[in-house]
């Protein structure tokens, strides 16, 4: 019997949730003492959170990644493209500079996260909807802005690191890279509650995604209310990569990785598909190299290393891969 | 479909300036005119992609503003020319889309039926299954017509859909048009820059210029030798073939 696309992509998830339960074992039980129940418990304790707020977060960005990718009707975009690291980078060092490490808005993981869900959100909303707004939804007009402001957010940040006492940014810097080491269960529980609202709200306008794909004209052909939908959908994004940021740290490459190998793999403009394979790629991503990262090079390089140096070497790919059409 | 008054303004200046006609049903329309002159400007405000300043645009005694997009996509449907699909899609898929205003993207055996007959219907089933990325302009402008025919609604309209085309393609195009109304009786408005192709194959012609309609008649009201002059500041000389006026201009 020949199978038809439908029913090989669902094989397909099936295939890739099942490595990702395997990723998700080696990381839980790999180099556990199942000798003593004891040190079992403490393991667990120790890998649970960080394992939950990796899966979170990788499906957060797949997710928010590929809506991005197509409203924008581009494949070599990211969210992070509109200068939301930049901006957790700036709000961070922000608060070092002013209020020093010691102050309980950088000292206290909770606080820490709901001031940058919160000023993320408001900041990223406040900007780019005006931006949307302002230039008629010219996409390639927001995208530039976007970049400028990234420089700009960088520039502002880097003017305040050199005034910086370097022991404080020392502290910062930690706080700069994504890590998984400073996550606690509230946040989680937070992050989560944040994303399923999102899900939830958008509902509607994620089925319309698929239609949105063919671009403006034929959506509203079709019966799309196109500019209240978008509209929606990149608040939702910019939820989704804030709830993401404030967790895990600043990491860029990842929704771009993700997004474009779930859509290489998939092969098809169906969003519910690919939403789903993204972020089961994004998990076996973070999963995996964390492994990887605690396993064997026992803690020496973070995470993000891994993921901008692949991210990187495969952005270049599919810009000099040359195909038409292919960007 | 009937226009009123119809204004549209570019930073004060108007590109449209109250513009008025009316649709015939079940024929086909050609809205032709020099560059600038605003008849991209009028269709897309009667496909609703385009925001009109003022004026009214009543379409089955409504205004255009008081539809639900999505009813109203059941009854007319647009195609232009920015048709830059990112995605991997079959022509098929490409096809089905034109079900959504129905059944949103659970389609039914009744749309996979309606589906199968555009296809047919644009000699498209060799290719129902190869990706539209792949497709010459020709066929790809086929796979997009089959989707507007799978959308079933009385109005069609084009927007520049000889564009791009080489001539056996565009007169392919102009002989789908025809079929679209004398087979299907759909209502075709189109936009047109080869005027030939409009005196031939469509019923009606609406001349813009400058923002204005110059001339709105039957194909033989408007091909003559003065207003089409008149229209495009040309010399041209009208000839008689097949018992349809066609010009030639120098």
């Amino acid at each position: 019997m020949k199978l038809t696309k439908q029913q090989w992509n669902i094989i397909k998830l099936v295939a890739l949730a099942v490595l990702v339960l395997g990723a998700i074992a080696a990381f839980m039980f790999i180099g556990v003492n199942f000798e003593k129940p004891k040190l079992v418990q403490f393991a667990m304790k120790l890998r649970a959170p960080k394992l939950i707020a990796m899966l979170v977060g990788a499906f957060a960005i797949g997710a928010a990644s590929i809506v991005f990718q197509s409203i924008i009707n581009n494949r070599i975009v990211t969210p992070c493209l509109l200068g939301m690291n930049s901006l957790y980078t700036l709000i961070h060092t922000l608060i070092f500079f002013a209020l020093g490490s010691g102050s309980i808005f950088a000292a206290n993981d909770n606080i820490a996260y709901v001031i940058d869900l919160i000023v993320m959100t408001v900041v990223a909303t406040f900007i780019y909807g005006y931006l949307f707004k302002k230039t008629n939804y010219n996409v390639l007009y927001v995208l530039l802005i976007g970049t400028v402001l990234s420089s700009l957010f960088g520039s502002i940040q880097s003017s305040m690191i050199f005034v910086m006492d370097p022991n404080e940014y020392d502290i910062l810097l930690e706080t700069l890279v994504a890590s998984f080491d400073n996550i606690n269960t509230e946040i989680i529980v937070f992050s989560i509650v944040v994303l399923a609202a999102v899900a939830f709200f958008l509902r509607k306008d994620l089925k319309l995604l698929d239609v949105i794909t063919l671009g403006k004209e034929q959506a509203i052909n079709l019966g799309v209310d196109y500019d209240r939908v978008v509209r929606r959908l990149l608040i939702g994004v910019t939820l989704c990569i804030a709830v993401a940021t404030a967790m895990i740290g600043p990491i860029s490459f990842l929704g771009l990785i993700i997004a474009n190998l779930g859509r290489q793999f998939l092969k098809t403009y169906r969003h519910s598909q690919l939403i789903i394979g993204s972020g089961l790629i994004g998990m076996l991503a973070l999963v995996g190299s964390q492994c990887l990262v605690e396993r064997v090079f026992n803690y020496s390089v973070p995470v993000s290393v891994f993921i901008t140096i692949g991210g990187g070497v495969y952005f270049l790919w599919l810009l000099l891969r040359g195909k038409r059409g292919s960007i | 479909m009937n226009v009123k008054e119809l204004i549209k303004k570019y930073d004060g200046k108007a590109v449209v300036d109250s513009v008025s006609f009316e649709i015939q049903k079940g024929k086909v329309t050609s809205l032709i005119g020099p560059n600038g002159a605003g008849k991209s400007t009028v269709m897309g405000m009667i496909s609703r992609l385009v925001a009109k300043d003022a004026g009214i645009i009543s379409f089955e005694d409504k205004d255009l503003s008081e539809w639900k997009s999505r009813e109203l996509a059941k009854r007319l449907a647009i195609l232009t020319q920015h048709n830059n699909v990112q995605m991997k899609l079959t022509v098929k898929e490409l096809v089905a889309f034109g079900r959504f205003p129905y059944s949103g993207s659970r389609l039914t055996a009744e749309d996979n039926a309606i589906i199968a007959k555009a296809i047919d219907y644009m000699e498209l089933g060799e290719f129902e299954d190869r990706y539209i990325d792949e497709l010459s302009g020709g066929q790809r402008q086929r796979a997009y017509i089959a989707m507007v025919i799978a959308q079933d609604t009385e109005y069609i309209l084009l927007d520049e859909p000889t564009n791009n085309l080489d001539i056996y393609h565009a007169t392919n195009m102009m002989k789908i048009v025809r079929r679209l109304c004398d087979e299907l009786g759909k209502t075709v408005i189109l936009v047109l820059h080869e005027i030939n192709y409009a005196a031939f194959y469509s019923d009606y012609i609406c001349a813009f210029v400058d923002g204005k309609v110059a001339k709105y008649g039957t194909v033989n009201e408007v091909m003559n030798k003065e207003t089409l002059s008149k229209i495009y500041n040309v010399d041209f000389q009208i000839m008689e073939i097949d018992g349809k006026p066609l010009s030639i201009y120098y």
